[in-house]
């Protein structure tokens, strides 16, 4: 009787202090270094997603790489969504701050992207909330770069940083 | 004589032996003594990195989940909270989208996503908020999108608050500070706005 008490308590113990060790470095690991999503949605056509709702593409989403939000041009992020901050958008950036663009859709023709901000976009244009619709984003929203596709197998690659060259910014900020 | 000579002769050569012999034993012994060492040092510094990720991973989430204590600086919420206060800040309001009107709040700032601003929710998303200062004749309203709030700090005169920036995102939120820790004669709860209510709900 008293030795199968004991293993109860042995066991909570050891149950206890793996719980308070696993589950921080668990959701430290998951909030900082890397994640995995699967995308809802057509507005990264055709590099995401091609198939539409027969199958979601699931990405890796790499927190490590923006934790000094250095995104470069071409990059696929996702961030927080500035209209509705419970959900997350993943796009393409398409310019940097002191970069001018030039918009598809936007009240002005030509937008030059303040400091702090960048300027995301879908690759199917038309079918894409991006910041045509809301315009440059702030970086704090940044959430993290997503850098490969996982499932489905038959699509396993790196997801590569180019920009289309159709939206090239008309003018870029000297480094 | 040749009995104390063979000895004379002898003694050096034992002593010759004799340190040989030790120096070759702690020649052992010292690599023996290296080797223990190593392993003590090594397993103590992996102890020690081990036990260094592990807090480290469970500060992180008492900041990301619960909240923390973050020291502000700068002139903007006179008199509420002054420079270089130290004041308690929560995160589950964020989470659970329960920042209200009134809340003093610390957000990434839209230009610098690395600094920090800690200031008050004046409007929400939809709420109508006066722009025009009130000497002016025509008075002027804005309008907070969806997911944004609107910020303005305690100080008015000598603040960079969303009369310059305007709203910011939700998103860009990290707590709600609520109690003031330190100079301690200001100890406890945070004061109401001093400028009365500036917005008007339609």
């Amino acid at each position: 009787m008293a030795q199968s008490q004991g293993w109860v308590r042995r066991y909570a113990k050891a149950f206890c202090k793996g719980f308070f060790v696993a589950v921080p470095v668990a959701v430290t690991f998951l909030d900082r270094v890397a994640c995995v999503a699967r995308v809802e949605g057509a507005s990264m056509q055709p590099s995401l997603n091609p198939g539409g709702s027969q199958s979601s593409d699931v990405v890796l989403l790499n927190h490590w790489k923006v934790r000094n939000f250095e995104v470069q041009r071409g990059d696929i992020v996702s961030l927080v969504s500035p209209k509705n901050p419970e959900q997350k958008i993943i796009k393409r950036v398409i310019a940097l701050e002191g970069d001018i663009v030039k918009t598809m859709g936007h009240k002005n023709r030509y937008v030059k992207v303040p400091r702090g901000h960048i300027w995301v976009e879908g690759d199917h244009h038309g079918h894409s909330f991006d910041s045509n619709s809301f315009g440059p984003v702030s970086l704090g929203l940044l959430h993290a770069h997503a850098t490969h596709i996982l499932w489905p197998p038959e699509r396993w690659q790196k997801l590569e940083s180019v920009l289309p060259p159709e939206r090239l910014p008309v003018q870029r900020e000297e480094e | 004589m040749s009995f104390m000579k063979l000895k004379a002769i002898s003694t050096p050569l034992t002593v010759i032996n004799f340190i040989n012999n030790n120096n070759k034993k702690s020649g052992q012994w010292w690599q023996s003594l290296h080797r223990t060492m190593l392993r003590g040092v090594l397993g103590k510094t992996f102890r020690l990195v081990g036990y260094t990720i592990q807090y480290g991973c469970i500060a992180h989430c008492a900041f990301e989940y619960v909240g923390g204590v973050v020291m502000c600086s700068g002139p903007s919420m006179e008199p509420t909270i002054q420079n270089s206060d130290i004041v308690f800040a929560e995160n589950l309001s964020r989470h659970f989208y329960g920042i209200q009107r009134g809340d003093i709040v610390i957000a990434k700032s839209p230009s610098d996503p690395k600094s920090n601003i800690c200031k008050r929710v004046i409007g929400l998303e939809g709420d109508k908020i006066l722009t025009s200062s009130p000497s002016d004749f025509f008075k002027s309203h804005n309008y907070v999108p969806t997911g944004h709030v609107w910020l303005e700090g305690d100080n008015l005169q000598n603040s960079t608050d969303s009369r310059y920036y305007g709203p910011i995102p939700y998103g860009l939120i990290r707590g709600r500070i609520f109690f003031k820790i330190w100079p301690l004669s200001d100890f406890g709860f945070l004061r109401d706005s001093p400028n009365g209510h500036r917005f008007s709900d339609d």
